[in-house]
């Protein structure tokens, strides 16, 4: 066997595999079971322990069109959850795209019977980073006069006595990059101690496993599959969980593409040299 | 003066904001606060940014339209970069102002929606295809610390899987040991040098001994 093509195949053949592999089960699901993570499992709780009647929710939007099919599964499977329990929802973007993914949520919570103004805003997008994350802590409804729809903050019952961020009863942060975990932490987290959950892409995950084992992050959604275990506990799986089949067949071709590649590396080498 | 007067503004500042943190009293002889003073530095601070995100696209202007109107290599790629910066700036701006005007605003969000957000997330989808092909080409066990890191991914990857569980239930038990235990320990000790280092360069900055932010 000539080893040595084996291990120099041409990168059309790879590219080729892992799209029909990533084709296959989105045509045909194959149902492959998907047991909840503790970390996804506390977000659902402490969303579970908020109090209707009185509790008002931060859901902020911090990720980009780049990470948005990690991650905006679980801000619809969150919000989803926020609304079937009547708890009113702030929701701010510290990430210029934030506003209009808010947008895209509100699409599908408004048709369910959330309504604008009472029960959910989108406040739109604030400049400056971890000094706009800042800034907000400190005058949430000072913050915008205007929210993404042009409405006057200040009128609005959702945001009357909203005055700092202790306000908020619990904090969940979808997001691609920075701002991030880390600003919340050091300008939220931190100093107020508002129990703060995260939903974050995939490959962020070992970075921000510390600070969940610290306690500092309440809950975790790790990427989509994230978003598939929340759909699977509000026992409505969505475009999560369609997904996850294709990933799980996805990791077995990448673990493949690793074995043969290895095993062509160790016969080339074993070859003797004449 | 040119250097000592923003040497100062980022020393008083930075003192001010650290010092917010730790005091909460009002300053002899007034009724203010370091947390109220701490609060209008920030909302300057975000009022600066939104200006440098404007000054920003005043810059992509005059690179590209220098490109542009030199007719340099892939000169046409700025121009589609201005013309959809362009689009984005009218339609957003005029709907912005005119939120009632139904057309503005279904062309707006058409544009986020069906535009803008698809490619972002084909940009990134396409490493996928990226990290494919270097694992067959590229990750090889040539070292004992490349063979660890390498077993470590495989069975990272196949316990984070669902279908990790259905091959053998220890794949989710491995791979949650490797990156609760071994990962989280190195990330902690990485996170905290980081905090250290930056608390370094931050005392750095406030004494003026670093000025990069000058441009020196």
């Amino acid at each position: 066997m000539n080893y040595e093509k084996l291990q120099n195949v041409d990168r059309r053949i790879i590219y080729t595999l892992l799209i029909v592999v990533l084709l296959i089960p989105m045509f045909k699901p194959l149902g492959i079971p998907l047991a909840v993570n503790a970390t996804t499992q506390k977000v659902y709780d402490l969303i579970e322990a908020l109090n209707p009647n009185e509790d008002v929710a931060l859901f902020v939007i911090d990720y980009s069109p780049g990470g948005s099919p990690d991650v905006h599964p679980q801000a619809m499977a969150v919000a989803e959850h926020l609304r079937r329990r009547g708890i009113k929802t702030v929701m701010v973007a510290f990430v210029d795209a934030g506003a209009m993914f808010g947008e895209q949520i509100l699409d599908v919570m408004l048709a369910k019977g959330w309504v604008y103004g009472t029960d959910v805003v989108n406040l739109g997008y604030m400049p400056g980073m971890e000094t706009g994350v800042k800034n907000f802590a400190e005058n949430p409804g000072g913050s915008f006069t205007v929210d993404n729809r042009g409405n006057t903050v200040a009128d609005m019952p959702i945001m009357q006595g909203i005055t700092h961020i202790t306000d908020f009863a619990f904090i969940v942060d979808f997001q691609t990059g920075n701002p991030g975990y880390q600003e919340f932490l050091r300008q939220v987290q931190g100093p107020y101690g508002v129990p703060y959950a995260a939903g974050i892409v995939t490959v962020s995950v070992p970075n921000t496993l510390p600070y969940v084992a610290s306690g500092q992050i309440s809950g975790l959604l790790q990427g989509l599959r994230g978003a598939a275990e929340y759909e699977i506990l509000l026992g409505a799986p969505g475009g999560g969980a369609a997904k996850m089949d294709a990933q799980s067949l996805g990791h077995l071709l990448i673990i493949g593409f690793i074995l043969v590649g290895n095993f062509a590396y160790f016969m080339t080498k074993k070859k003797p040299t004449r | 003066m040119r250097r000592e007067i923003p040497m100062a503004i980022t020393f008083i500042i930075g003192i001010v904001l650290l010092a917010s943190y730790y005091f909460t009293g009002t300053l002899p002889g007034t009724s203010w606060t370091l947390a109220n003073v701490s609060k209008d530095i920030t909302t300057w601070g975000v009022i600066v940014a939104a200006f440098a995100v404007g000054l920003a696209s005043v810059n992509l202007v005059r690179i590209h339209g220098n490109k542009i109107a030199r007719k340099r290599p892939d000169w046409i790629h700025s121009a589609a970069l201005i013309f959809t910066m362009t689009a984005f700036i009218v339609v957003g701006v005029y709907n912005k102002h005119f939120p009632a005007n139904e057309t503005a605003s279904t062309l707006f969000r058409n544009m986020f929606d069906n535009i803008y957000s698809p490619l972002g997330a084909a940009m990134f989808a396409i490493i996928a295809f990226y990290v494919a092909s270097a694992s067959y080409r590229a990750f090889r066990a040539r070292s004992i610390e490349a063979s660890f890191l390498l077993g470590a991914a495989v069975l990272v990857m196949i316990g984070s899987a669902p279908i990790g569980a259905l091959i053998w239930d220890q794949f989710p038990v491995i791979s949650k040991w490797l990156l609760n235990v071994v990962n989280t320990s190195g990330q902690r000790g990485i996170a905290i040098g980081l905090a250290i280092g930056g608390f370094a360069a931050s005392v750095r900055i406030l004494l003026g001994l670093d000025r990069g932010h000058l441009g020196e």
